[in-house]
């Protein structure tokens, strides 16, 4: 008897719980990571961040004197801004393409990043790895001297990089930058067309709105002359469609290539310079 | 031993009488249909999973927020924010169908259902209006309904500094296969 009662409350638990709500399943858990960092990049420094397809970002950064100058140049901001004004577009979600123009040498230049991995929640895909190809042409008068081949400068980069938590994210980016021509400043600079560097850059994000990041370029191998590591440190807010970026950085461009090889001042020393980012998604689509 | 023979019968019958009418998606889609000035746009998910059980009139649909594609990647994020997908993964239903369905009939016929609706932490109950129809193919639902934002606690996103219609038109199309007993 007691077996039967048992059996009928098995039962009656088996009809309840056809009854009941299905357990709610996740359609995908393994699915890609997102928003390893905030932007396609920090302060200078590409991330693995690519737009979404049909995204438009138009971005400006600033920066300008080295604060050293003190109140008399009211910390480098009277000696005058370098300005990068840029538009990078989403082909797909891992195929973006872009355009910027820098005030200094006028320079003019075009990327494309393509992403080969996507981490995934699961870690079935550990990091996300985008190549980052960077193509430059200085267009200032002074230039027009040299042909078009020798104003030309470029970037190869491989971004590696891991979000860890949701609050930490790190990016490691082998790179090596190629100028067709540099110029002697003094009779004894060494100087070298093809430069190689390390980039390293992370984001500790402070909420869903704000977070901290850094970036770190040292150089590895030959090192042209009087020639500095790049580092800024970067605080981001994120405000709706707005992503603000505030930093100090120690170069004074905002292309790896430039960073690579025009950084003259050591942030660790310190000194640095103040500057500040703008960038706005739209969608398109 | 008599005893085991009526209990192994029993769970058996048992099993197989709810199992007998029940229907599970096979494959399911959901659209939402959203209007800001001068643009519309819609978010699709194919990740639909649906239970209709005809015996006991229950009818439990659920989706995962994170399947939902505008085919913007800013707009996504911003939906999947506003949504706090992270903290309130699925909107879900669960309720009875008020009306009569015939099984019988392969005529598209319109039935009611009423039960609670839960998305962004926020439960209400509703009554959605939809057609059932038992086909060879399997038991193929459809149904829509105006989803008011405000009442779910769901501030509308604001895209491009214009703010999104509050009342967002939900459609459902899911074809569901009898559960094997």
């Amino acid at each position: 008897m007691r077996t039967f009662f048992i059996t009928v409350l098995i039962s009656i638990c088996t009809v309840s719980l056809l009854q009941a709500q299905m357990e709610r399943v996740r359609a995908n858990p393994d699915g890609p990571v997102e928003e390893t960092f905030l932007t396609k990049n920090i302060a200078g420094l590409g991330t693995v961040q690519l737009l979404g397809k049909g995204d438009l970002n138009s971005m400006i950064q600033h920066n300008f004197g080295d604060v050293r100058g003190g109140i008399d140049t009211f910390f480098g901001v009277d000696e005058g801004a370098n300005v990068r004004i840029a538009f990078g577009y989403g082909l797909t979600d891992n195929l973006n393409i872009g355009i910027g123009r820098t005030s200094r040498e006028d320079n003019i230049d075009f990327s494309i990043d393509y992403r080969i991995l996507h981490q995934t929640k699961l870690d079935r895909v550990p990091v996300s790895v985008v190549l980052k190809g960077n193509m430059g042409i200085r267009t200032q008068k002074e230039s027009f001297g040299l042909t078009v081949q020798e104003r030309l400068n470029y970037l190869g980069s491989v971004m590696i990089a891991r979000k860890f938590s949701d609050n930490f994210s790190f990016q490691v980016s082998p790179m090596v930058s190629h100028f067709n021509t540099v110029v002697q400043r003094e009779a004894d600079s060494e100087l070298y067309n093809t430069v190689y560097g390390l980039g390293f850059a992370g984001r500790f994000k402070i909420n869903e709105r704000k977070s901290i990041s850094f970036e770190y370029l040292p150089v590895i191998g030959d090192k042209i002359s009087d020639t500095k590591n790049h580092a800024a440190l970067v605080y981001e807010l994120e405000t709706g469609g707005h992503v603000f970026q505030m930093f100090f950085m120690s170069g004074r461009w905002f292309t790896e290539q430039h960073l690579l090889t025009r950084t003259e001042t050591n942030f660790f020393e310190p000194n640095f310079r103040f500057g500040f980012n703008v960038n706005r998604i739209f969608g398109l689509l | 031993m008599k005893k085991l023979f009526l209990s192994a019968f029993l769970v058996l019958f048992t099993a197989g009488l709810s199992f007998g009418q029940s229907f599970k998606t096979e494959e399911g889609k959901a659209t939402f249909y959203s209007k800001v000035p001068l643009h519309n746009f819609e978010g699709n998910s194919e990740s639909l999973v649906g239970l209709i059980n005809l015996d006991e009139k229950t009818i439990d649909f659920y989706i995962d927020l994170e399947t939902l594609d505008t085919g913007n990647g800013k707009r996504d994020k911003d939906m999947k924010l506003t949504l706090e997908t992270k903290k309130y993964p699925f909107a879900e239903f669960f309720g009875k169908l008020v009306t009569d369905f015939d099984p019988e009939s392969s005529s598209v016929q319109d039935v009611i259902v009423k039960g609670t609706f839960k998305i962004h932490g926020e439960e209400k109950e509703i009554e959605v209006e939809g057609t059932l129809q038992m086909k060879d193919t399997g038991l193929h639902v459809t149904a829509g309904w105006i989803l008011s934002l405000l009442d779910y606690k769901i501030e509308p996103p604001k895209i491009l500094f214009i703010k999104v219609d509050e009342n967002q038109e939900i459609k459902i199309d899911a074809l569901l296969k009898p559960v094997d007993g």
